[in-house]
């Protein structure tokens, strides 16, 4: 059952949206009558109106006796005492109880939302994040091919050096020979000539040398005494 | 009029026309219907309060089987404490104490458990006429006896509630003079 309103039949009842529950409730006065009663009675009677019109009954209904003064009544005043006493001592702790069992709910329910909505944009952000990080995939990805060229840059001139000296070893083999080669017959050569010079000397032409020899050294430390 | 100390459990008439069935719905109007919003005014607050209070305590020890009882329950719960209390004031008359009102409650409810324990579970039903842990010559009395207490279980219930009220209501007024 929906409690919407229309002003005393008069509009068509509208279901949604559903009116809003009014701030206050009804004003009352004295806790039991509502406070239209006094409106009511206003203009012909003015403000002590109600008032009189109570105080006459009561007395009407005690002086013809329809309401008889007996034990009950007493009681009924005790108890009176005690329920007023109570709602005057704890009615506004438990209209703050009531108040605060729906703030808790709706509350609950707010909270549902206010934590989706923080969910979701925590989502925003990393999203944002992990767009950045795709931007800066970019120069990750250069760094890493840079990285990868140099390394095969690296690895061509290292087997670049590897042939390099391997044709030189080849090629200074081959030298090498060479030289052994043109030394082995300078050598053959020399040898040849001094052992056929060797042979070609007659003992006739070593002595004759020989005198020569020992003359001119006989001239020579004739001049060369001096420098001694 | 004199008021002896039994006028509170006359059943009240007005002119010849008895007022029994205001007095038992009367209750009723204390308890506001819940209407369909979510958040509503405080003494509909309060009242589900108390009602999912109840019910919370009620069903808890329960399996969910047994869920079916609450609305029952509970509502029975809130009517006869509202009742009793209601009949705290002066000038109410309080219903339970009459014995045909609780009479009418005591037996429905009691056969409707009585015919649905026999129904779904037959066996564990009528062997709870016997309690565990008996010596074997006892049996039969035993069983004897379980069935008698089992019979007269309405009237107990019934007689239970209405002496209860009465009796209190009677002490209070006693006590008062």
């Amino acid at each position: 059952v929906l409690h919407t309103t229309r002003a005393l039949h008069t509009a068509q009842q509208r279901l949604a949206p559903l009116p809003p529950l009014p701030e206050k409730g009804g004003e009352v006065r004295y806790g039991l009558i509502p406070e239209e009663f006094f409106q009511f009675l206003y203009p012909k009677t003015g403000v002590t109106g109600p008032y009189m019109l109570g105080t006459g009954l009561l007395l009407y209904f005690l002086s013809k006796e329809i309401y008889v003064i007996n034990h009950e009544t007493v009681a009924a005043a005790c108890i009176l005492s005690v329920i007023i006493y109570g709602i005057k001592k704890y009615g506004s702790d438990v209209a703050a109880f009531a108040d605060k069992l729906n703030e808790e709910k709706v509350a609950k329910a707010l909270s549902v939302k206010n934590e989706a909505i923080k969910d979701l944009e925590t989502a925003i952000e990393q999203e944002k994040k992990e767009q950045w990080r795709v931007e800066g995939c970019k120069y990750l990805f250069d760094s890493k091919r840079n990285n990868v060229a140099m390394l095969l840059e690296t690895n061509y001139r290292e087997r670049l050096l590897t042939v390099y000296n391997e044709v030189k070893k080849r090629l200074d083999y081959q030298v090498a020979m060479q030289n052994l080669k043109r030394q082995k017959e300078q050598d053959h050569m020399i040898q040849w000539v001094e052992r056929n010079v060797a042979q070609s000397i007659t003992p006739q032409q070593q002595k004759e040398s020989i005198a020569k020899c020992i003359l001119d050294l006989k001239a020579l430390s004739k001049t060369a005494q001096a420098a001694v | 009029m004199n008021l002896s100390f039994f006028d509170q459990f006359t059943s009240p008439y007005l002119l010849g026309i008895p007022l029994i069935l205001l007095s038992v719905l009367f209750p009723t109007l204390l308890f506001p219907t819940p209407n369909n919003r979510w958040v509503t005014n405080r003494l509909s607050t309060l009242q589900l309060w108390l009602l999912n209070l109840i019910t919370k305590q009620l069903m808890i020890p329960l399996s969910k089987k047994g869920h079916k009882w609450a609305l029952i329950l509970t509502s029975l719960m809130i009517l006869l404490l509202t009742i009793n209390l209601l009949g705290l004031l002066p000038y109410t008359f309080t219903p339970t104490t009459q014995l045909s009102m609780n009479m009418a409650l005591a037996f429905p409810l009691w056969l409707a458990t009585l015919l649905t324990g026999l129904r779904n579970q037959p066996t564990t039903s009528l062997g709870h006429l016997l309690p565990e842990g008996t010596p074997t010559p006892l049996i039969p009395a035993l069983i004897m006896i379980e069935t008698a207490s089992l019979l007269i279980r309405p009237l107990a219930l019934g007689v239970r509630l209405t002496a209860n009220l009465t009796a209190g209501h009677l002490l209070i007024q006693l006590i008062s003079t």
